[in-house]
C-alpha cells in the first residue's frame, strides 16, 4: 500500500492488553519508537505517542500526538516559563469518521473564528478576527499517507468555551486504518484479561 | 519626609548587581594587530611584547583547532603579567571557545581524587557544538507583572503577556525566569525571544508601535516589527556545551536521589567512555563538531608528581585541549618528591611544553599600567602622583603600587579633593607597609614579638 503502512508492518511490534485498552509498541529500524492505544469496544485509537529522544539528555519524554497529555508532576519546580492555565490549549482525538481537535479556554463567540486549510503543508490554520488566538495545526495522519487536505471536510463549532474542529476522514484514511487494525489483531498480546503484567494486586 | 519616601523606594527597588573590579578586569584582549604583532598599549595590555606575540600564535593554533594536547608554560617573576596574559587569551578567544581557568591547588579536595579533578578540568575545556531543535517563544511584550507577597518573604509570582500580530498569550513565570526578566529589564514594548528549555531571554529590539513612547532613546535601540503568526515556534539552534556538562547531565542520579545530590562528585569512567563514543558517532554523522579549548593552570608548581605524570598521559589523547600553565618558581622541589627541577615541573613534562618567558616591566610600562588601573578603579590622579606611584611600584612591586591607588583615592576623598595628589600617596605609603618594609620592621623589633626564638632549622623549614 503506502510507505507508511509497510513501515508499520515491518516495525518490531509488541502488544499488551489492559482492561479495555490494547496497547501496541512499535520499534522502527531507525530507532524511533511509537505507542498506540486502541479502545477495544469501539476499535478507535485513543492515544498515540512518539518517543522523543533529546540528543544530550537521557530523559525519555513522550510526544503526545493523539489523546490527553500526560500529567506533569512537580511542574512548579521544573518550569521556567509556560502558558497560564487559563490560556487556550489543544487536544486531539480520533473518532470512527472524524479527526477532531478541541481547543479549550476560548471564550470568544463563533463568528470570530476561521479555520482554513493550507494545501501544501498539511496544516489547518485557526485564526481569530480579534487577534487573540492563532494556531497552525499539523495533520500528521494525512501527511504520512500524503492525502491532500480539503477545505470542505472541515467543520467547526463552539460550545462551553471550547472550539471543536472536525475533519471528515477521507476514504483512503479509513481504508488504511482498517487494514492496520487487521494487522494489529494478529499480534498476540502477552497477557489477556488479568491485571497489568498478569499480576494480581491484592 | 522626602528622604523617608526615598528610603522606602530604595528598599523596594531590586538590587541590580554592579560589576566588581577585579585584579584583571581591565583586560579585554591580547592587544594584537592583524599580523599578530603586539601593540605596545592596547586592550588593557601593556608591554610584554614577545610573550604576547607568542601567545598570539598559540591563539591561532587554538582557533584552527587541529592540534591537540600541546602545553605552554608561562614562566616569570611574580607580578610580570602571566595571569593577565592568560585572561587576555580567554577574552580574545571569545565566549564560544571553552576556556577553563584553575589554580594548581584547586585539585586537592576531600570529595574528589586529584586525577578526577584534572580530568574534569580537561573535559571542561573541550566543547561540542551541536545543532538542536528547541522550542522558542518570540513576541512583543504587552505587560510584565511581578508580584512579591506582602510579607516580603516567599516566592514571587510572575506573569508575562506576549503578543504577535495574530495572537496574545499569558505566560506564568518560574522563579529563575523572574530573576532573568528582572535582570534583562524586560519592559512592555520590547520584542524578545525566550528559549523555552533554558529560559534564556534575548532582546531583539523595541516594537515600531512603541517608537513614539519616548522622545529620547539610546543609541543602541533597534526598532523591529512585531512578529507574526504563532508565539511558540520550533527553531534549530547551534550551541556549544562542554564534554563535562554532557558527563554531568548523563551521570546525575535520577529520581529521589537527585533531590539531594546537587552536583556530582566523581563521574564513572564508563559514562565518559559512553559519551566519547556517542560524540564520535555524532561527529561522523555531522551532527556535532568538536571545539577544542584551553585549560589554564595557574600556580602549576602546586601540582604534585602524580598529577604531572597524569598530565603527560592525558596530553597524548587526541581529545586533549591546549594546556597553558603559569608558574613563578625557579629551580625548586617537585611537589611529592625530593627532586629538584626547573619551575618545579618534571623534565619529561617540561620537554613537552613550549616555554614563554615574561620579564619585569620597565618604568614607562609600569606608569601605563597604573594609569589604566586608575581609570578602571575610577580614580583621578595628578601626573606628579602617578610618577611617584610609578617610582614606588618600581622599588617595591607593581601589586603594592596598585593597592595604593584605591587607598590613596579614599584618603583624597576624605579631604574632599577630586584628584589624588602626591600627599595622599605619601600618606597611604606610610599607613600601609609593603613587603620589604614589613620584613625590615620585623627584623628590627623581632625581640618583642612572640615565638621569635625559633631555632635555626625550624626557620629554614618555614622559609
Amino acid at each position: 500500500m503506502t510507505d507508511w503502512f509497510t513501515k508499520l508492518k515491518n516495525a518490531k511490534k509488541s502488544c499488551l492488553v489492559d482492561n479495555n485498552l490494547k496497547k501496541i509498541h512499535y520499534e522502527f529500524n531507525d530507532g524511533k519508537e511509537l505507542v498506540e492505544e486502541y479502545d477495544l469496544s469501539t476499535n478507535c485509537l485513543t492515544k498515540r505517542a512518539w518517543r522523543c529522544n533529546k540528543q544530550l539528555k537521557e530523559e525519555a519524554t513522550w510526544d503526545i500526538e493523539v489523546g490527553d497529555p500526560e500529567p506533569q508532576y512537580n511542574a512548579e519546580d521544573k518550569c521556567m516559563i509556560r502558558e497560564d492555565s487559563s490560556q487556550p490549549f489543544i487536544t486531539r482525538r480520533i473518532t470512527k469518521i472524524n479527526l477532531e481537535w478541541r481547543i479549550r479556554n476560548l471564550p470568544y463567540p463563533i463568528e470570530v473564528y476561521s479555520v482554513n486549510v493550507d494545501q501544501e503543508s498539511f496544516f489547518l490554520i485557526v485564526r481569530t478576527t480579534n487577534k487573540k488566538y492563532y494556531k497552525k495545526i499539523s495533520v500528521p495522519d494525512l501527511e504520512r499517507l500524503s492525502i491532500p487536505l480539503e477545505q470542505e471536510n472541515v467543520t467547526f463549532s463552539h460550545r462551553f468555551n471550547t472550539l471543536i474542529i472536525t475533519y471528515k476522514k477521507p476514504k483512503k484514511l479509513i481504508d488504511f486504518e482498517k487494514a492496520l487494525f487487521e494487522e494489529i489483531k494478529q499480534i498476540q498480546p502477552k497477557n489477556y484479561g488479568e491485571g497489568i503484567n498478569g499480576c494480581n494486586p491484592s | 519626609m522626602a528622604s523617608a519616601a526615598a528610603a522606602k523606594i530604595a528598599e523596594v527597588r531590586e538590587t541590580t548587581r554592579v560589576e566588581r573590579i577585579g585584579a584583571h578586569s581591565h583586560i579585554r584582549g591580547l592587544g594584537l594587530d592583524d599580523c599578530l604583532e603586539a601593540r605596545p598599549v592596547s586592550q588593557g595590555m601593556v608591554g610584554q611584547l614577545s610573550a604576547r606575540r607568542a601567545v598570539g600564535i598559540v591563539l591561532q593554533m587554538v582557533r584552527e583547532g587541529r592540534i591537540a594536547g600541546r602545553a605552554v608554560l608561562l614562566a616569570g617573576q611574580p607580578g610580570t603579567g602571566k595571569t593577565a596574559i592568560a585572561t587576555a587569551l580567554a577574552a580574545a578567544l571569545g565566549s564560544d571557545t571553552p576556556f577553563t581557568s584553575m589554580a594548581g591547588s584547586e585539585i586537592y579536595s576531600l570529595e574528589m581524587s586529584k586525577t578526577e579533578a584534572l580530568t574534569q578540568a580537561i573535559r571542561k575545556s573541550i566543547g561540542v557544538r551541536i545543532r538542536e531543535e528547541t522550542e522558542i517563544i518570540e513576541g512583543e511584550v504587552v505587560e510584565v507583572q511581578i508580584e512579591r507577597p506582602a510579607t516580603g518573604m516567599g516566592t514571587k509570582v510572575g506573569k508575562l503577556i506576549l503578543k504577535t500580530t495574530d495572537m496574545e498569550t499569558v505566560y506564568d513565570l518560574g522563579g529563575k525566569m523572574i530573576e532573568s526578566v528582572l535582570k534583562e529589564k524586560v519592559q512592555s514594548g520590547d520584542v524578545i525571544f525566550i528559549d523555552k528549555a533554558t529560559g534564556k531571554i534575548t532582546r531583539i529590539g523595541r516594537s515600531f508601535a512603541r517608537a513614539r513612547d519616548y522622545d529620547a532613546t539610546g543609541a543602541q535601540t533597534r526598532f523591529v516589527q512585531c512578529p507574526e503568526g504563532e508565539l511558540q515556534k520550533r527553531k534549530e539552534v547551534v550551541h556549544t556545551v562542554t564534554l563535562h556538562e554532557i558527563d554531568v547531565i548523563n551521570s546525575r542520579t535520577h529520581g529521589f536521589l537527585a533531590l539531594f545530590s546537587g552536583d556530582t562528585g566523581e563521574i564513572k569512567p564508563e559514562i565518559r567512555d559512553q559519551i566519547n563514543g556517542k560524540v564520535a558517532e555524532w561527529r561522523e554523522e555531522g551532527k556535532a563538531e568538536i571545539v577544542p579549548g584551553v585549560l589554564f593552570i595557574d600556580e602549576v608548581h602546586m601540582l604534585d608528581i602524580e598529577c604531572f605524570s597524569f598530565l603527560n598521559r592525558a596530553l597524548e589523547n587526541e581529545m586533549a585541549p591546549i594546556v597553558i600553565m603559569a608558574t613563578n618558581r625557579g629551580i625548586t622541589k617537585i611537589r611529592g618528591t625530593t627532586y629538584k627541577s626547573p619551575h618545579g615541573i618534571p623534565l619529561d613534562l617540561l620537554d613537552r611544553t613550549i616555554i614563554v618567558p615574561t620579564s619585569p616591566y620597565e618604568e614607562n610600562e609600569l606608569k601605563e599600567i597604573l594609569s589604566i588601573r586608575c581609570e578602571e578603579e575610577d580614580c583621578q590622579m595628578s601626573d606628579n602622583a602617578l610618577t611617584v606611584l610609578t617610582r614606588i611600584s618600581k622599588e617595591t612591586s607593581l601589586r603594592y603600587g596598585m593597592q595604593l591607588i584605591m587607598t590613596s583615592s579614599l584618603i583624597a576623598r576624605k579631604r574632599k579633593a577630586h584628584e589624588v595628589d602626591v600627599e595622599d600617596i605619601k600618606r597611604a605609603y606610610q599607613l600601609f607597609f609593603d613587603e620589604g618594609r614589613s620584613v625590615q620592621f620585623l627584623k628590627e623589633y623581632q625581640q618583642e614579638f612572640m615565638f621569635h626564638e625559633l631555632d635555626d632549622d625550624m626557620r629554614m623549614e618555614l622559609s
